[in-house]
C-alpha cells in the first residue's frame, strides 16, 4: 500500500498549533495590560477566566451567588457539548503549555511515549468530586488546581518576578559595559511595563509551576490527563458530542503510531476504544498517520464515549474523603478573632464571602501599582492559602486607585469606582511610641504625615515632649493619628524611615467590610 | 492652543529673538525675576521668559537640557500636588526654540511613577512638545559628591550631572515640616536613596542641594498652589487658583517671592534666610531687579 501522511490533517494541525499560540499570545497580552496604564478603568483584562465553566460553577455553588460575568462560559460549554474538548486542545492557554514542553521532551528524547491505556484517568474525575463537594460546603478550594488560576498565579508570582530579575542582572550588565543609550531604552520599556517583581512564597509557587512543567516528562500533558478539573468537567460534558473519529480499516496498517502519540491517552486505536472524552481534537493521529488512514467527522447524532467506571465503592470513598476532610480547611485562628495583618484589597467582600469566592488567581497582585498585593500563607488559614492581602512593608494601597477590584473575575473584590474606594477603610494605622523618631529621638521626621493621602489627613502633627538621654526636654512635632480619618492604606508603614519594623504600622482593625473587627462603637454603620 | 495662534506666537518670538541685544537695549537692565499674572498658565511661562530676555539667556544651541518638574504625587493637576502640566510645555517649547538639542523631563515621584507621570498630565505634555521624558532610572543613580555643610554625599540620577543646563520647576505648596515646598525642596527629587531620612534636618538638606544643583532657571508655577493639606492635597478645597508664575535666575529670590502668596514672609521659613547667607540668593525683594506683569 502506498504510503502517504494526510496533507488535510497537517493543515488542520498547523491550524490547531496556531489556535494555541494565538490564545497563548493572547493571554500573555491581556496580563501584561493588568496593569495602570493611565487611565482608572481598567478593560475586561481578567475575561479569560470568564470562559471557565469551572470557576463559574464552583464559585456560585461555594457562595450560593451566580456571577453574571461567567455567562461566557455558556459558550465554552455549548462548543464542548459539540464538538468535545476542543476548548483543551485548541484554546487553553495552560495546556498549551503543557503541549508545548511535552513537545520539546518527546523531541530531545527525554520522553518516550508507552500505551497507558486507560491508566490513571479517573484521577481528574476525583479531584472534580471533591472540589464540588468542598463547593458545597462553601468552602473553594478550585483555585488550587484550576489550570486558569494555577497559570495566572504561577506568571504573576514566579514568572514574572523572574523574568524582571533576568532583565536586571542583564540591565546592570548593559550599564556597565557603559551601553548608555540601549540601557535607558530598556529600562523605559521595563518600567512602563510596571512589573511587579517581589511575592513572598514566590519561590515555592515557582516549584510548583515547575513541577507542573516536569509531570509532562512522565506523560505527555500530564495535568491534562490526569489533574485538571476543568479538563474532567469537559470531558464529562463532552461525553456525547458530534465530533467522529473514524479509522478507514483498509489503509490502517496497525502501527499503533496513533495511540502511542496521542496527546492526552485517547487511545485511537482500534477505533472502538477511542475515548473521545479524552480527545481534545489536536488531530495529531491524523496527521501522524503513515497511510492517512485516521479522518474526522461530523455526526449526526451526538455519539456516546465509552463508560467510566469510577466505581460505587471509589466515588462514595472519595466524597465522603472531600465532606470530612472540609472542616480542616477551616481551621484557623482567624475564625476566633480577626487576624490582625490579614488586611484585604478595598472592596474585599467579608471574610467568609470573600473565601468563597476568591480563586488565587493573582489578578489583583498584577495589577496592584506598588506590588503590596501578596499571597497568604497562613494568616487566613487553609482555604485562604495564596488570597491577596496587603503587605505594607513592600508596597501600599494606592489612593486613587481601584485597579484590583476591576480585575477580580469572580466579584470576591467588589468592583469600584474611585469615589467608592477612597472610602473604604481596609484597616487602621498605630504609631509605636517606642520608635518613632519624633517620639524618641526628639528630632523632626513627619514623613508618614507628609505621604498621608486622606484631606483631612489622618496622621496629624502635635508637639510633643520627648525628653533626651541627658534628660533635657525636646518639643518636637510627632505624628497622631486621626481614627476617624485613617483609611488604612499603609503608605505611612510602607514610607517609615524606621524600615526594619516600622514606628507606624497598619492592623486589619476598623476594616469597612467588617461589623466585627472594629474597636469604636461610632464607626458601626447606621 | 490652537496651531495658528502657537504659529503666531512662533513668529514673534522668532523675531524677537533674532533681533540683535542692541536691538532689544536691555542686556544691562534685564530683570533678575519676572512675575506674571494672567490666565493661561503656559502664556504666564512664555511671558515670564520674554521678560527675563527671552530663553536664549539661558539655554545655548546643542545644549542638552533637563527640566525638573514636581511629579511626585498620584493627582491630577486640579488638586495642585504636581507642576502644572502647561508650564511644563511652554518651558519646553521655548528650550527647543532656543535651539535645545534635547530636553529632558524627569523626577523622582513619591507615590509609583508610573502613575504619576500620566496622572499629572506633565508625561504626554512633555512628549507632545519633543521631550524625552524619563521613568525614574535605578541604574542611573550614582554616589555623588554634594559637598555640602551637612549633606556631604548621595545618590543623584547622572541625568542631572551629565546635562548641560538645568532648568527647575516647581509648585508651591504647603508642607507640614519646611512649612512650604517650593524650588530648594523640589531637589529632593533629583535623589534617590533613603531620602525619608533627610526629613531630620530638612532645611540644611535643602540648603546643600541648592547649592550643589544650579540650576540655570527657576520657574515657580503658582498657577494653583496648595495651600492646605501638603504636600498632596487631595480636596480642590485645599487648592486656590493663584494664577501666577514666577521665574529668575535667583532661585532663592523665586522661593521668596512665593512665600508671600501663602501670606508668609522669606524670613518665616528658615531655609530661605540660611541660603542666603550660604550666598544663593536673595530675600529681600528690594534688591531685586523684579520685572512684574499682569496679562
Amino acid at each position: 500500500m502506498k504510503k502517504e501522511k494526510s496533507k488535510k490533517y497537517r493543515l488542520f494541525q498547523i491550524g490547531r498549533i496556531l489556535s494555541q499560540l494565538a490564545f497563548f499570545s493572547l493571554f500573555l497580552y491581556l496580563l501584561f495590560f493588568t496593569r495602570f496604564t493611565g487611565k482608572d478603568t481598567i478593560g475586561h483584562v481578567e475575561i479569560f477566566f470568564h470562559f471557565d465553566p469551572l470557576l463559574g460553577l464552583t464559585t456560585a455553588i461555594a457562595s450560593r451567588i451566580i456571577y453574571a460575568a461567567f455567562w461566557l462560559s455558556l459558550i465554552t460549554l455549548s462548543l464542548t457539548l459539540l464538538l468535545g474538548r476542543v476548548f483543551c486542545g485548541w484554546v487553553c492557554p495552560f495546556g498549551a503549555v503543557h503541549q508545548f514542553f511535552s513537545y520539546i521532551f518527546k523531541k530531545t528524547r527525554l520522553h518516550k511515549p508507552k500505551k497507558l491505556g486507560q491508566r490513571g484517568l479517573k484521577v481528574k474525575y476525583f479531584i472534580l468530586i471533591i472540589v464540588f463537594i468542598a463547593a458545597l460546603l462553601s468552602i473553594d478550594l478550585v483555585g488550587f488546581l484550576d489550570p486558569f488560576s494555577f497559570l495566572y498565579r504561577s506568571f504573576i508570582t514566579a514568572i514574572i518576578p523572574w523574568f524582571a530579575r533576568i532583565n536586571h542582572v542583564l540591565l546592570s550588565f548593559v550599564y556597565q559595559i557603559r551601553l548608555f543609550k540601549l540601557g535607558e531604552y530598556w529600562n523605559q520599556f521595563l518600567a512602563s511595563l510596571a512589573l511587579n517583581p517581589l511575592f513572598q512564597q514566590g519561590f515555592f509557587l515557582g516549584l510548583l509551576f515547575l513541577l507542573a512543567i516536569t509531570l509532562n516528562l512522565v506523560r505527555e500533558r500530564f495535568w491534562c490527563r490526569l489533574l485538571c478539573p476543568l479538563g474532567a468537567l469537559l470531558a464529562l460534558v463532552g461525553r456525547w458530542n458530534f465530533l467522529n473519529l473514524k479509522i478507514n480499516e483498509d489503509k490502517c496498517i496497525d502501527c499503533h503510531l496513533c495511540t502511542l502519540q496521542c496527546e492526552t491517552q485517547a487511545n485511537p486505536y482500534p477505533q472502538k476504544d477511542w475515548d473521545r472524552s479524552e480527545c481534545v481534537y489536536c488531530f495529531t493521529c491524523a496527521s501522524i498517520c503513515p497511510t492517512a488512514a485516521i479522518g474526522f467527522n461530523l455526526a449526526s447524532k451526538p455519539q456516546p464515549s465509552p463508560a467510566i467506571n469510577l466505581s460505587r465503592r471509589r466515588l462514595i470513598f472519595t466524597s465522603l474523603l472531600a465532606a470530612i476532610s472540609a472542616p480542616f480547611f477551616k481551621i484557623t485562628p482567624a475564625k476566633r478573632r480577626a487576624a490582625s495583618r490579614l488586611i484585604r484589597p478595598p472592596g474585599s467582600l467579608a471574610e467568609p464571602q470573600f473565601l468563597q469566592k476568591c480563586v488565587k488567581c493573582g489578578e489583583c497582585m498584577k495589577v496592584c501599582p506598588t506590588n503590596g498585593l501578596q499571597p497568604a500563607l497562613s494568616e487566613a488559614g487553609p482555604e485562604g492559602i495564596w488570597t491577596p492581602l496587603f503587605n505594607f512593608r513592600i508596597g501600599y494601597c494606592e489612593y486613587y486607585c481601584s485597579l484590583c477590584s476591576q480585575v477580580c473575575p469572580t466579584g470576591a473584590i467588589k468592583e469600584l469606582t474611585i469615589e467608592e474606594k477612597i472610602n473604604v477603610r481596609i484597616g487602621t494605622a498605630w504609631v509605636d511610641k517606642s520608635r518613632c523618631i519624633p517620639y524618641v529621638i526628639g528630632s523632626p521626621c513627619i514623613v508618614c504625615e507628609e505621604h498621608c493621602p486622606t484631606s483631612p489627613k489622618a496622621i496629624k502633627l502635635v508637639r510633643t515632649e520627648t525628653k533626651k538621654p541627658d534628660g533635657t526636654i525636646l518639643t518636637p512635632l510627632a505624628p497622631i493619628i486621626d481614627i476617624n480619618q485613617c483609611i488604612g492604606c499603609g503608605i505611612c508603614e510602607n514610607k517609615c524611615p524606621v524600615v526594619d519594623q516600622p514606628a507606624i504600622f497598619v492592623t486589619s482593625v476598623g476594616e469597612s467590610r467588617s461589623q466585627s473587627n472594629r474597636f469604636l462603637l461610632e464607626l458601626l454603620p447606621e | 492652543m490652537k496651531r495658528r495662534e502657537f504659529l503666531a506666537n512662533l513668529a514673534i518670538a522668532s523675531i524677537f529673538l533674532k533681533s540683535p541685544h542692541w536691538l532689544k537695549g536691555q542686556t544691562q537692565s534685564l530683570p533678575d525675576i519676572a512675575w506674571v499674572e494672567g490666565d493661561d498658565p503656559a502664556a504666564l511661562t512664555k511671558k515670564a521668559l520674554e521678560l527675563l530676555g527671552g530663553m536664549k539667556r539661558f539655554i545655548s544651541r546643542g545644549d542638552k537640557v533637563i527640566i525638573k518638574p514636581n511629579i511626585g504625587w498620584d493627582r491630577t493637576p486640579e488638586l495642585a500636588a504636581c507642576t502644572n502640566p502647561e508650564v511644563v510645555r511652554a518651558l519646553v517649547e521655548l528650550c527647543f526654540e532656543a535651539g535645545a538639542k534635547e530636553v529632558i523631563v524627569t523626577d523622582n515621584s513619591t507615590n509609583a511613577p508610573q502613575r504619576c507621570f500620566p496622572r499629572s498630565g506633565i508625561e504626554a505634555a512633555a512628549r507632545a512638545a519633543g521631550a524625552k521624558v524619563l521613568l525614574p532610572n535605578p541604574y542611573r543613580l550614582k554616589k555623588t559628591a554634594i559637598k555640602g555643610v551637612w549633606l556631604k554625599e548621595w545618590e543623584v540620577f547622572v541625568d542631572f550631572l551629565e546635562v548641560d543646563k538645568i532648568i527647575n520647576v516647581p509648585i508651591a505648596k504647603h508642607h507640614s515640616l519646611s512649612r512650604l515646598t517650593l524650588g530648594m525642596k523640589n531637589w529632593l527629587g533629583a535623589l534617590g536613596g533613603p531620602r525619608n531620612q533627610l526629613h531630620q534636618k530638612l532645611d540644611e538638606a535643602m540648603v546643600d542641594l541648592a547649592a550643589f544643583f544650579k540650576p540655570v532657571l527657576t520657574v515657580m508655577d503658582a498657577y494653583r498652589i496648595l495651600l492646605r493639606n501638603g504636600p498632596q492635597g487631595g480636596r480642590l478645597s485645599d487648592v486656590k487658583l493663584q494664577k501666577m508664575v514666577v521665574a529668575g535666575t535667583d532661585p532663592v529670590a523665586v522661593d521668596s517671592i512665593a512665600t508671600t502668596f501663602f501670606d508668609l514672609k522669606p524670613e518665616d521659613l528658615p531655609y530661605l534666610p540660611l541660603a542666603k547667607e550660604r550666598g544663593l540668593g536673595e530675600i529681600n525683594f528690594e534688591r531685586l531687579r523684579l520685572e512684574k506683569r499682569k496679562i
